[in-house]
Formats: C-alpha cells, structure tokens, sequence
C-alpha cells in the first residue's frame, strides 16, 4: 500500500553531502513507487517555506536556529506546533529521520510517537564512546530510540555501533547500503593523461579524514616515484597543512589543490586519476570510494568502519591506517596500474549491478511494510521504555515525554485537526502522464525534420527516459546549488498552479 | 569476551540484577538470550550459503538478519591498566604534600598577622632555603642541559631584581585591597587555594616548563596572597608583606618544582618529605586550633590510604568498549 512519508533532517539541499544525496535519491524512488514523499528541513538563509523539486517532491523549509554546522537547536517542544501542522496538512503516516547529529529528526521522532505515528531513523554515522560529545550524543540517541519501529543503518558496522549505542534488539536494525547513481559516474578513458599516474583524493579536509596521513605520505610517493602527481579536490581547516607540504617540499608542479568542489564537478576530477586515495579514520559507508570505483579507478583506502564491506577485493587495497602501510598500499596500486594487472574500467559496470537507488527504494519500502504491522505501544508501556534509559536520565526523559503527550493535547485543543488544511497531493501519475506525450510530440518532431541516423536518435530516447526517471537529476541539484533560483522547480510552481497559493498558505500559518 | 551482557530480559523488559542468570518473571536463562535472538531469523540456514559481511554481493537474508558473528570484533576493557594498591598510595603523596604545603603557608600567614613571627626572620630563612634548592635544581639541570652554564648569571639577576620589585611595591601591595571588607577577603582566600589545589599540575615529572593549569594554580595562590597580606595591622611594617610574598612565590611557584626533583630522585625520599611536610603543619596547627588539625588528618589518612582503595574497587565498574566503529589514531613518523 502507498504511505505518505515524511523525511526529516536537519540535512538537506543547498547544504551538501552524503545524508543530503540520501534524502533525495531515496524519495525519489519511493516516490516512483507511488508513495508521496515529503522533506522537512531547517531553513538556509532565505529559503525558507515550501518548495517543489523534480516529480513533485515537496520540501518544507522550517525556520530555526541553526547552532553548528547546519544542526538546530535542540528545543524539545519548539518545533512541535509546526511538526504537527505540516504532518496533518500532509496525512503524514510514516516518519523518517536521518542522522543523530540533528536535533530535528529526533525531536520529529519523539512527537510522531507521540501522536501515534510510525517512525523509523536511519543513521548515517558511527560514534564512539569515549569522549564527552560522544557520550552525550548516545544518550540523546538512546532517548529517541527508546521507542521507534525500526533502525537503518548504512552498513553492518554501523548497526553494531548503533545497536551498542542505543541499546537496540539488532532484530529492530535493518542494513540497506547507500546507493548510487552510476550514470553520473561513467568513466571516461581520453580524460586520463598517460604520461602520469594520476592519483585522486577527494574529501573534505578536516581531521576525520585523515588529512595528516595524506601529509606526511604524498611526499615520500612523490620522490620514489616521479610519474606520480596528485590531484586533490576539497576545502576545510587542513588544506593548510597540505599547502604547507607542497611549499615544504617543492611539489607545486605534481600536487594540485583544486579547493572546495562542487558535486557535479566530482565525476570530472576522477576521471582525471587511476588511482583513488581515501585516507579516512573512521567511515560508516563512504561514498567517496564508491563513486571513484563506479568512474574507474583502483581504490587505495584505509581499513576503517564499514569501508572493507564497500567494494569487492578486486577493485580495492586496504591499507591500515599508518603512514608506512598506506605508502605500501600505494605503492602496490602504482605497480598494478603499470603493468596493466587490472583493468578499473570494467568496475563501472560491475558497480551498477551491485548498488542502485531503486534496490534501496524497495528495501525500504519492505521496513515501512514491516512497522506498518506493529501496534503503537499506549503511553504507559512507552513512559516505561524510556524509563530504561538509565537511573536518573530514565526518570527525566519520562517527564519530558509526559510533557510531550500533554503539550500535544493541548495543540489538539488549542488548533483542532479539522481546522487544519489538508494540501492536495501532487498528481504524479497525471505528471508523468503529461511529460510522456510531451516527449512523444518532441520524438516525433525530431523524427520529421532530422536527417539523423536511427542510431543518434535512439541515443536520444535513452536520454529523455532518463530524464524522465529523474535519473539525470544531478542537472536540478545543481540548480538548488546555485545562487540563482531553480528554474525547474519554478516550473512545476506554475504548471500546477497550487504551488505558489500553498507557499502562502504555509507563510500565513506560520506567521498566526 | 566476545559474549554481549544482556541487562534486560527481551520478553518482558525485566531488569537482571548483578549476577542474576534467570528472568525472575519469565524464567529466561540470561545466557540463552542471545542465541534466541540469533536463532529466531536464522532457522533453515544450513541450505542457504553463509551470511558474510558485505554490501556488494545480494544475499538470501532479511536485511535485519542477526548473524554469528554479529559484535565479534567488540573488545571490551583492552586499555584498562590493573592498579596495585601501595604504588597508588606512593602516587597519592604528591596530592598530601600539596594540602600540606597549603597548610603550612595558611599556618605561617597566622603567625604574620599575630606578630609572633617578624618579617625579616622569614624572609632570611625563606631565602637561606631557596638558596639551598636552586644548588639541588642546578646540579640535576646542569646535568641535563650543558648550554646552562652562562644562564646562572640571569637567574641571579633576575632573582635580585624581582626580590627588589617586591620590596617596593610591598607599600602598595599592603593597601591594594584594604578597602575590601574580611570576610570577602576570607572567602576568596578559601576559594583561590581551593582553586589552587584543583588546578595543581600533580601529574607531570617535568621541572622546566610550567604548562597552563599549573600557571593558573600558582596564579590563584599569589593573588590569595596578595589579599591576605592587606589584613595587616597599619602600624606593623612593610617587611611583613613582602616577607609573606618572597614567601608565597617560593613556596607555590619554586618550592613545586623541588618536589618533583625528590620524587625522581627517589621514593624514600618523597616519603620522608611528606612526612616532614605532614607533621610540620600539623604542629604549625597545633597552636591555632586542634580541630583543624583533626580534621587535616583525618583528610590526608583518607586521601593516602582510603582513596587509592577506592579506585582499585571502583575499577571493576570499569566497561570500555572498542570497535571498528572507533576512530583509527593514525600513525605517523615524525621527522
């Protein structure tokens, strides 16, 4: 049966990265599985308010207080006026949070369960258990899943981590990978110069990714070998050590610093390698390798969190994370590229059978089909949940879930549901329908004033279904990118008329 | 040690007690939880290929499917260190002596204020023996560091020149903070050697460098003295005050790093020092007020003997879990 799901992160477009790509991608598919699909986010800047993007997927930006690198402020009761609004407005009967970092999604967690939804979380990240913010971060983790339906992880370490972290039955925890979208990712043979054995790195320069093994091995590698160079996309605080290296040891002709890099502008630097370097020191899936892989290029990558469950043997060499082995590793994949002894452009087609995001849609769809199943718990049996949450913390989560139940009480009294509009959903199937016979007048306009080979025009047909599907959709997340507005989502505002009235509905309801 | 701990029964939520092996509402044996938790997604595997841990390859399982294998790389305790009890007893003399020192520089500022103690005796004798100490700390630096040699003549001249600093602002000093009533003056006093005490750098062995808590303690101490040498009487001279305050820089800033000079010498004679320390301000007390002098050795007993007890049993609590979900500690070869 076809749900309406409301994703919720604090993490989405124009803000960039993996759990953003996730959102999109997995309600994309489920929307072409006939679900209705809505996002809620936190606002950026001026976006705020409702949005349309491909196929109807509408986005509604909250507005918060952002605190640190993009998460909100964890409020507790603050945002549930307006979380109750849009999931009534909506007929929202399944939510879905991403990410522990976001106060969002687990606040949305916390107030479904109270209204008797269904919700389940997907984690994207692994934590620790020793430092302070680690700590504090499992229990608040701990807290909201006290009472959920069920748990996705991106990999089968993550579900370990999560299960210990928040005291899980790992029955309850579901493994369904990341995915991707090989056609953004073909490889391209011209792009790579044979004089040098190119070496990739591309990821956000902090800590985490090990940027201090990437120092101190880039030099050693360039002097035992003088065909290797190093092109390395990203931005973050240790792209000055990395500057430091290069000025230190003269490679400014080898080592190249392209700075922060748009997600569309990636496909174009791996292509530029054969050798893809990942140096992370802790991953629960990583992207960053499967995309390199998919564009053809032998990964060299430390043996951390869920990367050795990312990639067959074949394609990539593990290396522990210490600068003598990683310098081995690479080493090794040199020899491999120059004698020839493995051939990463047939990766591209081995990694399009193994992950899509339609897999990932009807995987999921199976855990939503799953929770659909289980009784909501009465509020006793879940104040007695979280009362297991520990000795003290156990008693004031209980408060804060009593306060929760009586705060939605209260809103029910105070803004009655029957008050509350219902939005009219988007007509997928009619849209779909329409941008058929629109593509057939096109096919048949080029079929008459073409002299085009039927080769060519087939080539074109393949595109257009593409597009259809959304699977060229990296063309709209540029747009949402990019400072100027989204002409396409502009475009389904006005085709379908009811775009711009709900935007100031939303406005109006927010304001009262 | 593989083995998950289960703390609460799966079927009915019960809570095990420390030791307990059975569910006391369902009876459930505690260590059969897991392989019913395991066992209820896995029946017929034996057709079925093995379950391996991969997202690549397609496999005939539930994605929620429990495996085995499931948390075998969990170590649990790997880092824990086992204590014994009278090493951590010889550690804890570093925390006594402190105290002690606190003690004895609190008992001689008594003394100050009641004139039975004069300024220039203290001063002479607080010289006399930071003399005595810079040869000790001269002979072990000189040892370790050749390029010493020429720094003596600085040293000397910065000492005179600080002793002459402090004799002339001494005057200042004496009324900086008379306005403010005493029991300000008294509460603040308690609080910055409280403070002193807290951010003491008991840990480290080095005698050279002071790091950043150790500058704020010796920070908190001075300014408690500075506030202490304003409650002397106005007709008593100016030798008290920068008697007190030679004394404070000696006592919190030198007399540290003499400490941690005996205790890598050798560990008797770290003992006989807080010995020493122990029964000098116990006796500097004894004039003052027997319940203090109590109540200190009650303290110094219990930070000596109960304490290191204390954290060898509080160890068995101890439950550190490592992972692969860990952060990797890259390693790197310093050049």
């Amino acid at each position: 049966m076809p749900y309406n799901i409301a994703m919720v992160s604090d993490f989405f477009y124009p803000n960039m990265g993996g759990v953003e790509s996730h959102l999109y991608q997995l309600s994309q598919r489920l929307i072409q599985r006939g679900h209705k699909v809505i996002i809620i986010t936190h606002s950026y800047k001026d976006r705020t308010g409702v949005r349309y993007l491909t196929n109807g997927l509408k986005v509604y930006y909250v507005p918060h207080v952002v605190i640190y690198s993009e998460a909100t402020l964890p409020t507790v009761y603050g945002f549930f006026p307006i979380f109750r609004n849009i999931v009534i407005r909506e007929e929202i009967n399944i939510v879905h949070g991403h990410q522990a970092f976001s106060s969002m999604c687990q606040e949305a967690i916390l107030h479904a369960r109270t209204m008797g939804m269904k919700a389940c979380f997907t984690d994207h990240s692994l934590v620790g258990f020793a430092d302070a913010s680690s700590i504090l971060m499992n229990k608040t983790s701990k807290f909201t899943l006290s009472d959920i339906d069920h748990v996705i992880c991106v990999s089968h370490t993550s579900k370990e981590n999560t299960v210990l972290r928040a005291s899980l039955n790992p029955q309850m925890v579901s493994v369904i990978p990341n995915a991707i979208v090989a056609s953004q990712f073909k490889p391209d043979p011209g792009a790579v110069d044979k004089n040098f054995i190119t070496i990739v790195v591309a990821s956000r320069m902090v800590y985490r990714k090990g940027i201090d093994l990437l120092v101190a091995i880039i030099p050693r590698i360039c002097q035992t070998n003088p065909r290797v160079r190093f092109i390395i996309g990203g931005d973050g605080p240790k792209k000055i050590d990395l500057e430091q290296m290069r000025e230190k040891y003269l490679l400014h002709d080898r080592v190249e610093l392209l700075g922060p890099v748009r997600h569309h502008e990636i496909r174009n630097i791996l292509t530029k390698g054969q050798i893809f370097l990942n140096t992370s020191l802790t991953e629960a899936f990583c992207m960053g390798i499967l995309e390199a892989a998919c564009c053809g290029l032998l990964v060299v990558s430390t043996k951390v969190g869920g990367v050795p469950e990312v990639l067959p043997r074949h394609m990539i060499i593990f290396a522990s994370p210490e600068e003598d082995d990683l310098v081995n590793a690479v080493m090794r994949a040199i020899e491999m590229i120059v004698l020839e002894q493995v051939s990463p452009i047939k990766f591209h087609d081995e990694i399009k059978e193994m992950y899509s995001w339609v897999n990932v849609a009807e995987r999921t769809e199976k855990v939503y089909n799953k929770i659909w199943e289980l009784k909501t718990p009465p509020l006793l049996e879940r104040l007695r949940l979280y009362y297991g949450c520990g000795i003290w913390a156990g008693k004031i989560f209980c408060i804060v879930m009593a306060v929760d139940y009586l705060l939605w009480r209260f809103l029910e009294w105070i803004f009655p549901e029957e008050n509350i509009e219902i939005a009219p959903p988007f007509p997928y199937q009619k849209y779909i329908k329409i941008c058929k016979m629109a593509e057939e007048e096109n096919n048949n306009k080029n079929d008459n004033d073409s002299n085009n080979n039927s080769n060519n025009n087939d080539n074109d047909n393949d595109n257009n279904i593409n597009n259809l599907d959304g699977f060229d959709d990296i063309d709209d997340i540029d747009d949402i990118d990019g400072i100027d507005d989204i002409d396409d989502i502009d475009n389904y505002n006005n085709s379908e008329e009811k775009g711009e009235e709900d935007n100031e509905y939303y406005k109006s309801k927010t304001r009262s | 040690m593989t083995q998950l701990t289960f703390n609460y029964c799966p079927v009915d939520g019960y809570q095990f007690q420390e030791g307990e092996a059975k569910c006391s509402f369902c009876g459930l044996d505690r260590n059969a939880i897991k392989e019913i938790l395991t066992n209820s997604t896995a029946c017929e595997e034996q057709k079925k290929a093995p379950w391996r841990k991969l997202l690549w390859i397609k496999q005939d399982y539930p994605d929620n499917y429990v495996d085995k294998t499931f948390l075998g790389e969990l170590q649990e305790n790997v880092n824990v260190r086992t204590y014994d009890y009278w090493t951590v007893v010889k550690e804890s003399t570093v925390i006594s002596q402190h105290i002690s020192s606190i003690m004895i520089f609190i008992a001689v500022f008594i003394y100050l204020y009641l004139e039975i103690l004069s300024g220039p005796i203290l001063i002479t004798s607080g010289t006399v023996f930071t003399i005595i100490g810079y040869i000790f700390w001269d002979k072990s630096i000189s040892k370790t560091d050749p390029s010493y040699e020429y720094k003596r003549w600085r040293t000397a001249k910065g000492f005179a020149l600080f002793f002459a600093a402090l004799l002339g602002l001494s005057p200042i000093l004496k009324t900086l903070t008379r306005t403010i009533s005493d029991d300000t003056i008294w509460a603040l006093t308690v609080i910055l050697f409280l403070a002193n005490m807290l951010f003491h750098d008991y840990g480290s062995d080095n005698r050279t460098n002071i790091k950043f808590p150790g500058s704020l303690s010796t920070n908190a101490a001075i300014f408690a003295s500075v506030l202490l040498a304003s409650r002397f009487p106005p007709h008593t001279s100016n030798s008290l005050v920068s008697g007190l305050m030679s004394f404070a820089v000696e006592w919190f800033a030198l007399f540290p790093i003499f400490r941690r000079y005996i205790k890598s010498l050798s560990s008797k004679f770290n003992i006989a020092l807080t010995f020493l320390l122990f029964i000098l301000a116990a006796i500097l007390f004894m004039n003052i007020s027997k319940a203090i002098v109590i109540i200190y050795i009650l303290m110094i007993t219990f930070i000596t003997f109960v304490c290191p007890f204390w954290l060898i049993w509080i160890q068995k609590y101890k439950k550190e879990i490592h992972g692969p979900w860990d952060e990797a500690r890259p390693k790197i070869q310093r050049r």
